[in-house]
């Protein structure tokens, strides 16, 4: 019985001994464990991605001859059209070029991609953050927009060494400016994130919008990023605006929800755009790369 | 139970003990009894009055300022807007841990520098406040600046912003003082408006959205600085009628009464309020109860040290009802572009004034007055530079309506009519009219050396002949003249607000001149001590001696000769169902062929006469010139005057135009102030075809 208590006390003295440890713990070494933890923990999440690809690929390979040459036949009509696709983007993609040429404008190609699997979802923030399977060793840096297509998925707010963590639009932890279809004053509204609970509709807030404007007769109004702000390409949807704009209290703005441009609920894979050169924020929250008068 | 001597052992063995012991009890029954009785009264008793001392110790109301409301002309066209500011600030609640930080640090060196000096600690916790807020400004400028090639050399060079002086990229020591003395709980601003960095400094559009994204973008959505987004005023025409629209300066809007708007269980707590505004002048200041709108309020929990800490209510402030103005934007901008023409001989533009009437309702369609500042420099912060600039120039004063001039030859139309009415001249009299006229003595000149010769009332006002007017003058007598001057409402103030709109303001435009002149002997005895004199009814009869009056008065007088009737009431709000009773007004008192005569003379002027330069091919109108003297800084100078109404057989605008001309310039009626006049008439003729 003594030793039961004495086991019993043992364990809580541990437990505070620890809890007093890490307390004090410089920074450094606090931040080297948690980066390691992350480490120890990316095969895991690799293999749980992995399994689900597997799991994908059997479940294919049990489909029958009849419905794959369905899936076939309709491929090859995919194929087709985007071959058009690829043609036309092709003619413009020289065109650009020549223009760009003549009017001696500088190349705008600042964006490296780096195709991404998505590796695992938490359900605690579902609309909030994923973790992709690339990460500082494929050259992902913090705040790197996230994209699949010409939609916006989100920004990377946390890389490690073969694993990010990605902020998706409809986190509190996203935020970046954007043009409203069918504004021609080219007014900038502020998109940010309002996460719901999990598995509840994903939501980001549009503010900043002026009275004055009115989303286009029966469309739904696109959202798409400016370019202003040095760390999103312009022209990028971010999704589109509800309807039933609505005034602020004060009744000189107006507030909207955006509806996700990609379906957030099956997102599968992501293009990373690494910029060329890191912004002003990153050099500012990357210590090594700080100048001078910051450090 | 006892012991061996039959004694109980627990018994006091003497009476004193007794006595002790029951002291002791009743004094500490007596204690007990006080404590519960204390406490059941602070719980039950003053259970409210603590619990609302508590609130007042630990929660704040912190006021929020509406935003005013918006001023349009008379076609809906936005003349006064709000626009969105963007502020970049700094929460000193979240930046404590990095104050205390640096604070140690300072030490530290303060310290090891002066081991034997007691260190000043407020001063180093200011440096230590002002080292880590400056950082952070640092980092925001590196990130609204620099291009990113920029950033990844380390450069942060100014791109978006316009050049600005180091000063000004830094905190403010007397700013951070101010701020933690006064309104430490709100979040500090470090820059009060991206887009204008400056005052007086604007960048482009472009650029302002470029600075407030490469914010929003690039820096922690959850960290200690926060980009806020208030309305602020703006002024989209720049300096467009600045006079009538006023501009609006800083009020602490603690200081009002606010109480009414909070809800009665907070009004005894402590209230902390944003910097509100209020206008300072024109519309802005005649209309600010009605623009002001009502202020909202956020209930907050604060933290011993004074900062905010959690919001827990909050109340939404109310925008400003809006004013329409009765001015027509196009035929503004003509007669502030008409005037701007008007340049002495080193091209500064001269000192003038321009105004036009409806005719039927005195709405006033346009008000211009040179030179002029423009509002937007004033929305925030004047700059002590502009503001001296614009005083040197005396920009401030709104000369339609606040300048004192004496007319000129436009008061001939009312030497002419008082000679009517008093019987002294009909309209086909025909006077003889040589280069001189004798009065007292003294030779009196006309403008023209070799004089007019037969000269009857339409060619008097066509050619502004000064010798018809001094006999007319004479023979009428100074009493008259006054009168009739009087009965046009020429020492009348102008601009009073209708009865039910009644407030601060009793006027609609600040301070419209009250001191206006219409001399008679009475007046000469009382300014001058000295008896009046025929020369000073020579002198009133053209216009000249005494007589003062604004040229808002004079558009009046020529849209009242335009309906035939005395007094027009102006106003600068527009109110379609106006109803065209003017205040004061009977009919003119001249028989018919006296008016057309009158009239006709005044388009003889346009057509043959003093301001046939401005005729306007296929637009008729009626038009009175005139050149006075005037005393500028000791010297005699020139005032150029035009009035009249247009068109001519169907008036329906009114105008009079001034212009003070320099010494060494001359300055006419027809030639300087007439193109104004002129441009002023197209404007509106385009306008009413675009209808």
């Amino acid at each position: 019985m003594d030793n039961n208590r004495q086991g019993a006390k043992a364990s809580y003295v541990a437990l505070v001994f620890f809890i007093g440890l890490w307390l004090i713990l410089p920074s450094a070494v606090r931040r080297f464990n948690r980066e390691a933890f992350a480490e120890f923990q990316a095969p895991a999440l690799h293999l749980v991605g992995k399994g689900r690809d597997l799991a994908r690929y059997w479940e294919l390979k049990s489909r029958s001859p009849e419905e794959l040459a369905a899936a076939s036949r309709d491929l090859a009509r995919i194929n087709a059209a985007l071959e058009l696709k690829l043609h036309s983007l092709d003619d413009a993609r020289k065109e650009n070029i020549r223009l760009r040429e003549m009017l001696r404008y500088p190349q705008s190609t600042e964006f490296v991609t780096v195709v991404a699997r998505v590796s695992i979802r938490e359900t605690s923030s579902w609309w909030q953050r994923i973790v992709i399977r690339k990460g500082r060793s494929d050259g992902v840096r913090p705040g790197c927009p996230v994209v699949f297509g010409d939609r916006v998925i989100g920004r990377v707010s946390t890389v490690h060494l073969t694993t990010s963590e990605v902020d998706l639009v409809t986190s509190p932890g996203f935020r970046c400016t954007a043009f409203l279809e069918g504004d021609e004053q080219y007014h900038v509204v502020h998109v940010s994130g309002r996460a719901g609970l999990s598995l509840s509709a994903p939501r980001a807030l549009v503010s900043i919008i002026p009275l004055e404007y009115n989303p286009p007769a029966g469309q739904i109004a696109k959202v798409m990023t400016t370019g202003l702000g040095g760390v999103f390409p312009s022209g990028l949807t971010l999704g589109t605006l509800e309807a039933g704009v609505q005034s602020t209290a004060e009744k000189h703005m107006q507030t909207g929800a955006l509806t996700p441009a990609k379906e957030l609920n099956f997102i599968q894979e992501v293009s990373v755009l690494i910029p060329k050169y890191p912004t002003a924020g990153e050099i500012l929250l990357t210590p090594a790369d700080k100048p001078e008068e910051f450090r | 139970m006892k012991d061996v001597d039959g004694q109980n052992p627990s018994a006091p063995s003497d009476p004193i003990s007794a006595w002790r012991l029951r002291a002791i009890f009743f004094f500490f029954s007596a204690g007990f009894i006080y404590v519960a009785v204390g406490l059941g009264y602070r719980q039950l008793a003053q259970n409210d009055f603590l619990t609302n001392q508590s609130d007042n110790q630990s929660r704040r109301v912190v006021i929020r300022p509406p935003s005013r409301g918006k001023i349009f002309d008379r076609n809906g066209y936005v003349l006064v807007d709000n626009r969105v500011r963007w502020s970049v600030k700094a929460d000193l609640l979240a930046l404590q841990p990095e104050f205390r930080k640096e604070y140690l640090d300072l030490l530290n060196k303060e310290k090891a520098r002066f081991p034997d000096r007691r260190p000043d600690y407020d001063q180093l916790q200011q440096t230590a406040r002002l080292n880590v807020l400056n950082a952070w400004l640092n980092k925001i400028w590196f990130v609204i600046d620099s291009t990113n090639q920029k950033a990844a050399k380390g450069s942060a060079k100014v791109k978006s912003t316009p050049d600005l002086h180091p000063e000004e990229r830094m905190v403010h020591p007397d700013a951070l003082r101010k701020h933690l003395n006064e309104r430490r709980a709100l979040k500090f601003p470090l820059i009060l408006d991206l887009a204008f960095p400056n005052s007086g400094h604007a960048v482009t559009p472009e650029e302002g959205n470029r600075a407030v994204a490469r914010f929003i973008e690039q820096f922690p959505v959850h960290g200690p600085i926060t980009l806020e987004a208030d309305m602020v005023r703006s002024y989209p025409n720049g300096k467009l009628a600045a006079h009538v629209l006023g501009y609006v300066r800083d009020s602490d809007i603690l200081k009002g009464q606010l109480d009414d708007v909070i809800e009665d269980e907070f009004v005894n707590l402590q209230k902390l309020g944003y910097t509100g505004k209020k206008g300072a002048d024109g519309i802005e200041a005649t209309y600010n109860e009605v623009l002001s709108g009502r202020s909202g309020w956020e209930l907050w929990t604060k933290t011993s040290s004074g900062y905010n800490k959690d919001l827990l209510k909050l109340s939404a402030p109310v925008q400003g009802a809006n004013v329409t103005l009765s001015l027509d934007t196009k035929i503004q901008k003509s007669a502030e572009e008409a005037l701007a023409k008007i340049v002495d001989s080193q091209g500064k533009p001269l000192p003038a004034a321009a105004v036009m009437l409806d005719v039927n309702t005195g709405e006033i369609l346009a008000l211009a007055s040179q030179p002029s500042f423009d509002p937007n420099e004033m929305a925030d912060r004047v700059t002590q530079i502009y503001f001296d600039q614009v005083n040197a120039d005396g920009g401030w004063l709104n000369r339609s309506t606040q300048g004192l001039y004496p007319p000129g030859s436009t008061f001939k139309l009312i030497t002419a009519t008082a000679g009517m009415r008093a019987n002294k001249i009909d309209w086909d009299d025909i006077l003889d009219c040589g280069p001189s006229y004798m009065v007292g003595g003294r030779a009196f000149p006309e403008h023209e050396p070799s004089g007019y010769g037969q000269v009857d009332l339409e060619k008097m006002l066509a050619v502004s002949c000064n010798v018809w007017n001094y006999q007319v003058g004479l023979r009428t007598g100074p009493e008259n003249l006054a009168k009739e001057a009087r009965r046009f409402g020429l020492d009348t103030p102008l601009l009073r607000k209708p009865s039910e709109h009644d407030n601060h303001s009793t006027t609609e435009l600040p301070n419209p001149a009250t001191r206006m002149v219409v001399p008679d002997r009475a007046y000469k005895q009382r300014v001058a001590g000295e008896a009046w004199t025929d020369g000073d009814t020579a002198n009133t009869s053209i216009g000249q001696g005494y007589l003062l009056t604004t040229p808002l008065h004079m558009a009046c007088l020529a849209a009242s000769i335009a309906r035939g009737e005395t007094r027009t009431t102006p106003s600068i709000i527009h109110d379609p169902g106006r109803d065209g009773r003017h205040a004061g007004a009977e009919p003119i008192g001249l028989t018919t062929p006296q008016l057309h005569a009158l009239r006709e003379g005044m388009v003889r002027c346009v057509e043959e006469g003093t301001a046939k330069s401005v005729r306007i091919q296929g637009l008729p109108y009626a038009a009175k010139t005139g050149t006075s003297e005037y005393f500028k800084k000791g010297e005699k100078a020139h005032l150029a005057w035009i009035v009249g109404y247009a068109p001519a057989d169907n008036p329906v605008v009114a105008f009079c135009v001034l212009v003070e001309g320099q010494l060494d310039t001359s300055t006419w009626g027809g030639k300087t102030a007439g193109p104004v006049a002129r441009d002023m008439i197209m404007a509106w003729q385009s306008a009413a075809e675009e209808k």
